[in-house]
Protein backbone atom coordinates (compact mmCIF):
# COMPACT_ATOMS: atom_id res chain seq x y z
CA UNK A 1 0.00 0.00 0.00
CA UNK A 2 2.73 2.32 0.94
CA UNK A 3 4.69 1.48 -2.12
CA UNK A 4 1.64 2.08 -4.23
CA UNK A 5 1.27 5.49 -2.74
CA UNK A 6 4.84 6.25 -3.44
CA UNK A 7 4.50 5.05 -6.95
CA UNK A 8 1.41 7.12 -7.51
CA UNK A 9 3.15 10.09 -6.07
CA UNK A 10 5.97 9.57 -8.46
CA UNK A 11 3.67 9.23 -11.40
CA UNK A 12 1.43 12.11 -10.57
CA UNK A 13 2.57 14.92 -12.72
CA UNK A 14 0.74 17.56 -10.74
CA UNK A 15 3.01 17.01 -7.84
CA UNK A 16 6.33 18.69 -7.75
CA UNK A 17 9.17 16.47 -8.64
CA UNK A 18 10.22 14.07 -5.90
CA UNK A 19 13.36 14.83 -4.02
CA UNK A 20 16.56 14.29 -5.81
CA UNK A 21 17.50 11.16 -3.98
CA UNK A 22 14.40 9.42 -5.25
CA UNK A 23 15.16 10.14 -8.81
CA UNK A 24 17.21 7.72 -10.81
CA UNK A 25 20.49 9.19 -11.70
CA UNK A 26 19.49 9.34 -15.29
CA UNK A 27 16.77 11.78 -14.39
CA UNK A 28 19.30 14.50 -14.15
CA UNK A 29 20.21 13.79 -17.70
CA UNK A 30 16.72 13.83 -19.05
CA UNK A 31 15.41 16.23 -21.49
CA UNK A 32 12.83 18.62 -20.38
CA UNK A 33 12.35 21.05 -23.15
CA UNK A 34 14.86 23.73 -22.45
CA UNK A 35 13.42 26.35 -24.67
CA UNK A 36 11.31 27.86 -21.95
CA UNK A 37 13.73 27.49 -19.10
CA UNK A 38 15.68 30.60 -18.53
CA UNK A 39 16.26 30.94 -14.84
CA UNK A 40 19.63 32.44 -14.15
CA UNK A 41 19.30 31.91 -10.41
CA UNK A 42 20.71 28.68 -9.05
CA UNK A 43 17.91 26.60 -7.71
CA UNK A 44 18.03 25.04 -4.28
CA UNK A 45 19.03 21.41 -4.23
CA UNK A 46 15.59 20.12 -3.37
CA UNK A 47 13.81 21.95 -6.10
CA UNK A 48 14.44 18.99 -8.31
CA UNK A 49 14.14 20.86 -11.52
CA UNK A 50 16.21 19.46 -14.24
CA UNK A 51 17.12 21.45 -17.19
CA UNK A 52 18.56 19.82 -20.15
CA UNK A 53 20.84 21.67 -22.32
CA UNK A 54 21.90 22.03 -25.62
CA UNK A 55 24.08 20.33 -27.97
CA UNK A 56 27.35 21.70 -28.73
CA UNK A 57 29.58 22.45 -31.54
CA UNK A 58 33.18 21.76 -32.04
CA UNK A 59 35.62 24.51 -32.50
CA UNK A 60 37.06 24.76 -35.95
CA UNK A 61 40.46 23.69 -34.74
CA UNK A 62 40.80 22.84 -31.08
CA UNK A 63 44.47 22.22 -31.51
CA UNK A 64 45.36 25.67 -32.62
CA UNK A 65 47.88 27.01 -30.18
CA UNK A 66 46.72 29.84 -27.97
CA UNK A 67 47.61 33.15 -29.34
CA UNK A 68 50.12 34.81 -27.06
CA UNK A 69 48.75 38.05 -25.80
CA UNK A 70 51.28 40.65 -26.69
CA UNK A 71 51.55 44.16 -25.41
CA UNK A 72 48.84 45.36 -27.71
CA UNK A 73 45.23 45.97 -26.77
CA UNK A 74 43.36 42.92 -25.51
CA UNK A 75 41.10 42.88 -28.51
CA UNK A 76 43.83 41.84 -30.83
CA UNK A 77 42.47 40.91 -34.21
CA UNK A 78 44.18 37.55 -34.49
CA UNK A 79 41.79 35.18 -32.72
CA UNK A 80 38.63 36.32 -34.40
CA UNK A 81 40.25 36.84 -37.72
CA UNK A 82 41.63 33.34 -37.95
CA UNK A 83 38.47 31.50 -37.08
CA UNK A 84 35.62 33.40 -35.59
CA UNK A 85 34.05 31.01 -33.12
CA UNK A 86 30.31 30.70 -33.37
CA UNK A 87 28.29 32.77 -31.00
CA UNK A 88 26.59 31.07 -28.10
CA UNK A 89 22.91 30.55 -28.29
CA UNK A 90 20.62 32.36 -25.93
CA UNK A 91 19.80 29.25 -23.95
CA UNK A 92 23.45 28.56 -23.28
CA UNK A 93 23.91 32.17 -22.39
CA UNK A 94 21.12 31.96 -19.85
CA UNK A 95 21.90 28.61 -18.36
CA UNK A 96 25.66 28.42 -18.37
CA UNK A 97 25.94 30.67 -15.30
CA UNK A 98 23.57 28.36 -13.49
CA UNK A 99 25.74 25.40 -14.25
CA UNK A 100 28.83 27.34 -13.44
CA UNK A 101 27.51 28.38 -10.05
CA UNK A 102 26.90 24.86 -8.85
CA UNK A 103 30.07 23.04 -8.00
CA UNK A 104 31.49 20.47 -8.16
CA UNK A 105 31.26 19.61 -11.80
CA UNK A 106 31.72 16.43 -13.66
CA UNK A 107 32.59 15.80 -17.23
CA UNK A 108 32.39 12.96 -19.67
CA UNK A 109 35.58 13.48 -21.54
CA UNK A 110 36.56 11.42 -24.53
CA UNK A 111 40.08 10.21 -25.06
CA UNK A 112 40.33 8.53 -28.41
CA UNK A 113 37.29 6.31 -28.65
CA UNK A 114 36.26 6.00 -25.03
CA UNK A 115 34.36 8.19 -22.62
CA UNK A 116 35.63 8.82 -19.11
CA UNK A 117 33.41 10.17 -16.38
CA UNK A 118 35.65 12.51 -14.44
CA UNK A 119 35.60 15.09 -11.74
CA UNK A 120 38.26 17.19 -10.16
CA UNK A 121 40.75 15.23 -8.12
CA UNK A 122 40.11 11.94 -9.84
CA UNK A 123 42.92 9.57 -10.57
CA UNK A 124 42.43 7.72 -13.80
CA UNK A 125 44.31 4.67 -14.85
CA UNK A 126 43.90 4.74 -18.57
CA UNK A 127 43.45 1.38 -20.25
CA UNK A 128 46.40 2.09 -22.50
CA UNK A 129 49.89 3.48 -22.48
CA UNK A 130 49.78 7.03 -23.67
CA UNK A 131 52.64 7.71 -25.97
CA UNK A 132 54.54 10.91 -26.15
CA UNK A 133 53.87 12.08 -22.62
CA UNK A 134 55.98 12.00 -19.50
CA UNK A 135 55.14 12.23 -15.83
CA UNK A 136 54.51 15.83 -14.97
CA UNK A 137 53.08 16.81 -18.31
CA UNK A 138 49.89 18.79 -18.20
CA UNK A 139 47.25 17.63 -20.64
CA UNK A 140 44.29 19.62 -21.68
CA UNK A 141 41.21 17.51 -22.36
CA UNK A 142 39.16 19.21 -24.99
CA UNK A 143 36.49 16.78 -26.10
CA UNK A 144 33.48 15.95 -24.03
CA UNK A 145 29.91 14.94 -24.47
CA UNK A 146 28.53 15.78 -21.04
CA UNK A 147 29.34 18.55 -18.65
CA UNK A 148 27.31 18.75 -15.51
CA UNK A 149 26.85 19.37 -11.85
CA UNK A 150 24.51 17.78 -9.36
CA UNK A 151 21.40 19.14 -10.99
CA UNK A 152 22.35 20.56 -14.32
CA UNK A 153 23.69 18.93 -17.38
CA UNK A 154 25.05 20.31 -20.56
CA UNK A 155 24.91 17.71 -23.25
CA UNK A 156 26.53 17.54 -26.62
CA UNK A 157 24.60 17.47 -29.81
CA UNK A 158 23.04 14.22 -30.74
CA UNK A 159 24.85 12.27 -33.35
CA UNK A 160 23.63 12.69 -36.82
CA UNK A 161 21.44 9.88 -38.05
CA UNK A 162 23.81 7.20 -39.21
CA UNK A 163 21.61 5.07 -41.37
CA UNK A 164 21.31 5.22 -45.07
CA UNK A 165 22.22 8.21 -47.06
CA UNK A 166 19.35 10.51 -47.77
CA UNK A 167 17.93 10.04 -51.19
CA UNK A 168 17.95 13.60 -52.40
CA UNK A 169 20.00 15.91 -50.27
CA UNK A 170 22.28 15.85 -47.33
CA UNK A 171 21.45 15.87 -43.68
CA UNK A 172 21.68 18.96 -41.58
CA UNK A 173 21.73 18.88 -37.83
CA UNK A 174 20.56 21.87 -35.89
CA UNK A 175 23.07 22.93 -33.32
CA UNK A 176 21.32 24.50 -30.36
CA UNK A 177 24.47 26.03 -28.95
CA UNK A 178 24.74 28.44 -31.74
CA UNK A 179 21.19 28.04 -32.89
CA UNK A 180 22.14 27.73 -36.50
CA UNK A 181 22.20 24.94 -38.96
CA UNK A 182 25.11 22.90 -39.99
CA UNK A 183 26.45 21.22 -36.90
CA UNK A 184 29.70 19.55 -37.69
CA UNK A 185 31.16 16.33 -36.63
CA UNK A 186 34.67 15.27 -37.42
CA UNK A 187 33.68 11.76 -38.28
CA UNK A 188 31.71 12.89 -41.23
CA UNK A 189 33.37 12.98 -44.59
CA UNK A 190 33.13 16.62 -45.37
CA UNK A 191 35.77 16.98 -47.99
CA UNK A 192 34.29 14.81 -50.65
CA UNK A 193 30.69 15.35 -49.91
CA UNK A 194 28.36 17.42 -51.94
CA UNK A 195 27.90 20.79 -50.43
CA UNK A 196 24.17 21.01 -50.60
CA UNK A 197 23.98 23.14 -47.51
CA UNK A 198 24.70 20.51 -44.95
CA UNK A 199 26.57 17.44 -44.01
CA UNK A 200 25.80 14.06 -45.30
CA UNK A 201 26.47 10.93 -43.40
CA UNK A 202 27.64 7.61 -44.59
CA UNK A 203 26.43 4.66 -42.58
CA UNK A 204 29.83 3.51 -41.52
CA UNK A 205 31.15 6.82 -40.37
CA UNK A 206 30.69 7.18 -36.64
CA UNK A 207 30.33 10.80 -35.73
CA UNK A 208 32.38 11.84 -32.78
CA UNK A 209 30.59 14.26 -30.65
CA UNK A 210 32.68 17.12 -29.56
CA UNK A 211 31.95 19.79 -27.10
CA UNK A 212 33.00 23.31 -27.50
CA UNK A 213 36.31 23.74 -25.81
CA UNK A 214 35.45 27.27 -24.89
CA UNK A 215 32.88 26.13 -22.37
CA UNK A 216 35.10 24.34 -19.92
CA UNK A 217 38.65 23.91 -18.75
CA UNK A 218 39.83 20.43 -17.92
CA UNK A 219 43.45 19.81 -17.13
CA UNK A 220 45.04 16.51 -16.26
CA UNK A 221 48.52 15.77 -15.00
CA UNK A 222 50.36 12.67 -16.02
CA UNK A 223 51.19 10.95 -12.75
CA UNK A 224 53.14 8.05 -14.05
CA UNK A 225 52.94 4.66 -15.59
CA UNK A 226 51.54 1.58 -13.98
CA UNK A 227 52.37 -1.94 -15.03
CA UNK A 228 50.29 -5.03 -14.69
CA UNK A 229 51.71 -8.30 -13.36
CA UNK A 230 53.30 -10.43 -15.96
CA UNK A 231 50.82 -12.77 -17.54
CA UNK A 232 51.91 -15.98 -19.17
CA UNK A 233 49.59 -17.82 -21.45
CA UNK A 234 50.42 -21.28 -22.63
CA UNK A 235 49.68 -21.92 -26.25
CA UNK A 236 49.55 -25.53 -27.26
CA UNK A 237 48.99 -27.29 -30.50
CA UNK A 238 47.73 -30.76 -31.02
CA UNK A 239 50.10 -33.70 -31.40
CA UNK A 240 53.04 -31.54 -30.58
CA UNK A 241 55.09 -31.40 -27.41
CA UNK A 242 56.12 -27.80 -27.68
CA UNK A 243 54.31 -25.36 -25.46
CA UNK A 244 54.62 -21.76 -26.46
CA UNK A 245 54.45 -19.35 -23.55
CA UNK A 246 53.21 -15.94 -24.47
CA UNK A 247 54.14 -13.25 -22.01
CA UNK A 248 52.37 -9.98 -21.72
CA UNK A 249 52.95 -7.13 -19.37
CA UNK A 250 51.09 -4.04 -20.34
CA UNK A 251 51.69 -0.54 -19.15
CA UNK A 252 49.02 1.96 -18.31
CA UNK A 253 49.26 5.70 -17.97
CA UNK A 254 47.86 7.30 -14.86
CA UNK A 255 46.30 10.71 -14.99
CA UNK A 256 45.05 12.98 -12.30
CA UNK A 257 42.40 15.56 -13.01
CA UNK A 258 43.95 18.72 -11.75
CA UNK A 259 41.37 21.22 -12.77
CA UNK A 260 37.83 21.09 -14.01
CA UNK A 261 35.73 24.17 -14.21
CA UNK A 262 33.05 25.67 -16.32
CA UNK A 263 33.95 28.90 -17.94
CA UNK A 264 31.77 31.95 -17.61
CA UNK A 265 29.95 33.61 -20.43
CA UNK A 266 32.00 36.78 -20.09
CA UNK A 267 35.17 34.76 -20.25
CA UNK A 268 34.01 33.07 -23.41
CA UNK A 269 32.86 36.27 -25.02
CA UNK A 270 36.08 37.98 -24.13
CA UNK A 271 38.01 35.27 -25.86
CA UNK A 272 40.18 34.76 -22.81
CA UNK A 273 42.66 32.01 -23.36
CA UNK A 274 43.18 29.77 -20.39
CA UNK B 1 38.76 11.99 -71.70
CA UNK B 2 38.46 14.50 -68.86
CA UNK B 3 38.58 13.22 -65.32
CA UNK B 4 35.17 12.63 -63.87
CA UNK B 5 33.79 15.30 -61.62
CA UNK B 6 31.01 13.39 -59.94
CA UNK B 7 31.22 10.11 -58.16
CA UNK B 8 28.95 7.52 -56.72
CA UNK B 9 29.90 6.59 -53.22
CA UNK B 10 28.68 3.02 -52.96
CA UNK B 11 28.64 1.14 -49.68
CA UNK B 12 27.66 -2.47 -49.36
CA UNK B 13 25.15 -2.75 -46.55
CA UNK B 14 23.79 -6.22 -47.08
CA UNK B 15 25.61 -9.26 -48.22
CA UNK B 16 24.70 -11.11 -51.36
CA UNK B 17 24.75 -14.50 -49.67
CA UNK B 18 21.82 -16.51 -50.87
CA UNK B 19 21.25 -14.35 -53.90
CA UNK B 20 21.84 -15.38 -57.49
CA UNK B 21 25.42 -15.53 -58.61
CA UNK B 22 24.74 -12.58 -60.86
CA UNK B 23 24.39 -10.28 -57.84
CA UNK B 24 27.67 -11.51 -56.45
CA UNK B 25 29.29 -10.89 -59.79
CA UNK B 26 28.02 -7.33 -59.96
CA UNK B 27 29.30 -6.63 -56.49
CA UNK B 28 32.65 -8.06 -57.39
CA UNK B 29 32.74 -5.89 -60.49
CA UNK B 30 32.03 -2.87 -58.36
CA UNK B 31 34.80 -3.83 -55.96
CA UNK B 32 32.51 -4.59 -53.05
CA UNK B 33 33.74 -7.78 -51.49
CA UNK B 34 32.55 -7.38 -47.93
CA UNK B 35 29.90 -5.55 -45.99
CA UNK B 36 30.45 -1.87 -45.25
CA UNK B 37 33.09 -1.65 -47.93
CA UNK B 38 32.91 1.69 -49.67
CA UNK B 39 34.01 2.35 -53.21
CA UNK B 40 33.85 5.37 -55.45
CA UNK B 41 33.00 5.17 -59.12
CA UNK B 42 32.44 7.93 -61.64
CA UNK B 43 28.90 8.73 -62.52
CA UNK B 44 28.38 6.95 -65.80
CA UNK B 45 25.49 4.95 -67.25
CA UNK B 46 27.49 1.75 -66.82
CA UNK B 47 28.02 2.25 -63.12
CA UNK B 48 24.46 3.41 -62.69
CA UNK B 49 23.27 0.16 -64.21
CA UNK B 50 25.50 -1.84 -61.92
CA UNK B 51 24.21 0.02 -58.92
CA UNK B 52 20.69 -0.53 -60.11
CA UNK B 53 21.29 -4.26 -60.32
CA UNK B 54 22.18 -4.42 -56.63
CA UNK B 55 20.18 -1.49 -55.37
CA UNK B 56 18.70 -3.50 -52.53
CA UNK B 57 22.12 -4.19 -51.09
CA UNK B 58 24.00 -0.92 -51.30
CA UNK B 59 23.83 2.63 -50.14
CA UNK B 60 24.57 5.21 -52.80
CA UNK B 61 25.39 8.88 -52.59
CA UNK B 62 26.61 11.20 -55.26
CA UNK B 63 29.68 13.11 -54.19
CA UNK B 64 32.12 15.56 -55.67
CA UNK B 65 35.32 13.73 -55.01
CA UNK B 66 36.50 10.20 -54.52
CA UNK B 67 38.21 9.68 -51.21
CA UNK B 68 41.22 7.47 -51.07
CA UNK B 69 41.38 4.57 -48.65
CA UNK B 70 43.77 6.52 -46.48
CA UNK B 71 41.43 9.48 -46.28
CA UNK B 72 38.52 7.26 -45.38
CA UNK B 73 40.59 5.63 -42.69
CA UNK B 74 41.51 8.99 -41.27
CA UNK B 75 37.87 9.90 -41.11
CA UNK B 76 37.16 6.79 -39.10
CA UNK B 77 39.85 7.47 -36.53
CA UNK B 78 38.66 9.08 -33.35
CA UNK B 79 40.20 12.30 -32.22
CA UNK B 80 42.70 11.98 -29.40
CA UNK B 81 40.71 14.32 -27.19
CA UNK B 82 43.66 15.99 -25.57
CA UNK B 83 46.77 17.94 -26.24
CA UNK B 84 49.86 18.49 -24.16
CA UNK B 85 49.53 21.91 -22.73
CA UNK B 86 52.78 22.00 -20.84
CA UNK B 87 55.73 19.71 -20.78
CA UNK B 88 57.31 18.64 -17.54
CA UNK B 89 60.54 20.42 -16.80
CA UNK B 90 59.81 23.52 -18.80
CA UNK B 91 60.27 26.91 -17.30
CA UNK B 92 56.62 27.46 -16.53
CA UNK B 93 56.25 24.11 -14.83
CA UNK B 94 59.25 24.72 -12.63
CA UNK B 95 57.94 28.15 -11.68
CA UNK B 96 54.59 26.76 -10.66
CA UNK B 97 56.15 24.03 -8.57
CA UNK B 98 58.32 26.55 -6.80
Amino acid sequence: MLSRNVKRALLDTRWPMPPTFLLPWAASLTTVSHATEANPIPLPPNAGRHISRKPIKELPNPFSPPVPSSTGPPSAPQPSAIASPPALSSSVRDLLPVLEAQTPHYITAHLYDRPYLLTQGDTVRLPFFMKGVEPGDVLRLNRATVLGSREYTLKAAAAAPALKSPAHSSTTVIDPVTGDLGSRSTGIPELGVTGLGGTSVAPHFVPHIAKDERLFVCRAVVMGVESEPLRVKEKTKRRQRKIKKVKSKHRYTILRIKELRVRGVEEIDGGVED
Amino acid sequence: MPPPTRFFRITLLRSAIGLPARSTGVLKALGLHRRLKTVYHPVTPDVAGQVFAVKELVDVQEVDRALSDREMKELRQPDSGFYVERRAGTKEAVEEAA
